[in-house]
């Protein structure tokens, strides 16, 4: 990826800016939570969560035998597996592959990991096109955008603004209606599928026992993109191991579940090699694992963000990613887990302040990650290595002003002295450095008159 | 990278991690079964807009005439097995054109028919096989038949789950279908019928 310049502040207030997206992002995520409220009826969740966070650690705990078994059952199948320690060497893999096919037409299904090594800007360097199929994917590609929700990537425009898209770039006339532009874009996409040389998708379990790929989908562009052309190349972090199928029998409903509310999606494919002897079916099976400072974070802390499983219920459920959208997080990935994930990948390190630590994310997380804790871990690091002299000598100031009941009430008998040239009409809304940098965004409360110790030292009333 | 040097560098770091087991048993979930078979298959089919449709050995021609009718050209799977005389009877009666399975027919055809490994009754999912035939049969018509027999109708998705760890070595591409092709990435509007079939109908012969 570029180096993002802009701070978190910048990109969100630039979002809020544009009150559409505030607009469309709520009604989605409201029509979502209604989606998802019964879809675990009948089932114990808390058991099923805490068993596929078990399922999770264990697998990543044996990563590397984990790995090489499913290399050698996706070999002995006939497909080629090719390790990435890296973005460059994973698109320099698939640019030459491409290359070396002569594919001139790309199809490709929905994959966040191919966001994160940037694969389309990276073969469109070569002068190859890749045409994205997934319908929210193919939106925001002809915007020349990048998802704004991991599971509904248009979730940030209006089905007007989609139609003028569509219109302008297929100088078509559309009516302002979901059915038919989603037709459109079926017609549209049909003939790609019928002559790409190439498809790409991502994966969502990588199945040790077989070497088998599960990836799951609504449209069925996956299945034409994994059926239709000579080559499938399929693009996965080195996390999405699971050691066999049994275990899917909880991971699977736990994703399409915290995803979209489905009990399971309309599509579930599982890709096991090449055609082998079948009379169709793509002739090379291409296995791209990632690491791409993957491996850097097992062992740590924050390990437990590596048994995500790209569901997005955190970003569902988050009051920030709700007003501001996944594209003020700079990165590939929004919300609670980009914050976490973001920084560690990609480097953009002041996603963790982008949280009111109200700790929904953990909650709604169907694998346990503790992500408010983890971006408390991610903002102590930032203090340790950002934070400036003044900054470390005012905090510890503080620290120490509020840890005796003496000084704390010195302080606030302070305050109440220094906010009377700021209080207007019972709000704080502006103060001077470095006050403003909360007030600039937000208002403060002035404090009370009497504080409630006070209050009840006279014996109530006020 | 090198192999030995990319797993190298992950056994660095899982190193000082404590190993865990696997739980030995997995809790129930919301697709397990529950006993009910081929009744919560019909039922859970049509809750995703699925139409699961029942009928004896000795109907199927009679069936798959009315899934037919009004429509020009079907493609046919080859790997029918015993059924496959019945079903072409049942096109012909219905007046609609039985074509091979290849891609070119399946790319203009109005209906695909194919057979399924499995069914699963806590979902109303089907399993097919690119083992069985053509990918395309299923996948570009806008309207897929899938005769199922009803003894290969299991409960849920532990007895699913046994069963894909056989068969992924069989097929190079299983894929289990619930319902039609679907997408809500407009407005969160569902819409049938974006890639794949817009109709998904499942005749389950017992």
């Amino acid at each position: 990826m570029t180096p993002q310049r802009s701070t978190f502040a910048e990109r969100a207030a630039q979002q809020i800016a544009t009150p559409s997206v505030g607009r469309a992002i709520a009604h989605a995520m409201d029509v979502r939570a209604g989606r998802t409220a019964h879809v675990f009826d009948g089932a114990d969740l808390p058991t099923m969560r805490a068993a596929a966070a078990a399922i999770r650690d264990h697998t990543l705990a044996s990563l590397p035998e984990y790995l090489e078994r499913f290399a050698a059952n996706a070999e002995s199948r006939g497909t080629s597996v090719f390790l990435a320690a890296d973005s460059e060497e994973a698109t320099g893999y698939i640019r030459r592959l491409v290359r070396e096919r002569g594919a001139g037409s790309i199809v490709k299904g929905k994959s966040m990991v191919t966001e994160e090594i940037d694969l389309n800007a990276a073969l469109a360097a070569d002068g190859i096109e890749v045409v994205e199929t997934d319908l929210g994917e193919y939106i925001v590609q002809l915007a020349g955008e990048r998802p704004a929700h991991i599971t509904v990537p248009a979730v940030h425009r209006s089905r007007g603004e989609i139609r003028e898209l569509f219109e302008r770039v297929h100088g078509v006339s559309l009516p302002d209606d979901a059915e038919a532009l989603t037709h459109f874009a079926r017609g549209v996409l049909r003939e790609r599928f019928l002559v790409a040389d190439v498809g790409i998708t991502g994966v969502n379990f990588a199945v040790a026992e077989t070497g088998s790929l599960v990836v799951v989908e609504n449209e069925g562009n996956v299945r034409m993109s994994a059926s239709l052309p000579r080559v499938h190349v399929a693009v996965m972090g080195i996390e999405r191991i699971v050691p066999s199928f049994r275990e899917l029998a909880v991971l699977l409903p736990l994703l399409t579940g915290s995803a979209t509310g489905q009990r399971v999606t309309g599509a579930v494919n599982v890709i096991s090699g090449p055609r082998g002897s079948e009379t169709d079916g793509p002739e090379e099976l291409h296995v791209v694992i990632v690491d791409n400072g993957r491996s850097a974070i097992l062992g740590t802390e924050l390990a437990p963000v590596l048994r995500c499983i790209r569901c997005g219920a955190c970003q569902n459920v988050c009051p920030v990613f709700r007003q501001v959208g996944g594209h003020a997080y700079g990165g590939v990935y929004g919300g609670p887990i980009g914050a976490v994930l973001t920084p560690l990948l990609e480097g953009i390190d002041d996603l963790p302040h982008a949280s009111s630590l109200c700790a929904a994310c953990t909650q709604a997380c169907p694998v346990e990650i503790p992500l408010h804790e983890q971006l408390l871990a991610l903002r102590r690091r930032y203090a340790r290595e950002r934070a400036g002299l003044g900054e470390r000598l005012a905090f510890r100031l503080w620290g120490w002003a509020w840890s005796s009941p003496r000084r704390y009430a010195w302080t606030a008998r302070l305050g109440r002295i220094a906010q009377l040239p700021l209080a207007r009409h019972g709000r704080i809304r502006r103060a001077p450095f470095p006050f403003s940098r909360w007030t600039d965004a937000r208002d403060l409360p002035p404090l009370a008159a009497r504080s409630f110790r006070e209050r009840w030292r006279s014996g109530g009333g006020s | 990278m090198d192999r030995d040097a990319f797993l190298g560098r992950i056994r660095a770091r899982v190193g000082a991690v404590g190993r865990t087991d696997v739980p030995a048993a997995l809790p129930r979930t919301m697709v397990s079964g529950d006993g009910r078979m081929t009744e919560r298959f019909a039922a859970e089919l049509d809750a995703v807009g699925g139409e699961c449709r029942r009928t004896a050995a000795s109907g199927l021609t009679e069936a798959v005439a009315s899934v037919a009718s009004g429509l020009t050209t079907a493609v046919v799977q080859n790997d029918l097995g015993a059924y496959r005389e019945d079903v072409v009877t049942g096109l012909r009666d219905a007046g609609c054109r039985a074509l091979d399975a290849d891609r070119e027919a399946a790319a203009t055809a109005d209906l695909g028919i194919t057979s399924a490994l499995l069914g699963v009754a806590s979902t109303g999912s089907v399993l097919l096989s690119s083992a069985s035939g053509p990918r395309p049969t299923g996948l570009l018509p806008p309207a897929h038949l899938v005769i199922l027999d009803e003894d290969a109708i299991v409960p849920g998705f532990e007895e699913l789950m046994t069963e894909l760890g056989r068969l992924a070595r069989e097929a190079s591409h299983l894929v289990l279908i619930t319902g039609p092709s679907r997408t809500s990435d407009i407005e969160m509007t569902t819409v049938r019928g974006v890639h794949g079939p817009e109709r998904v109908i499942v005749l389950v012969v017992g």
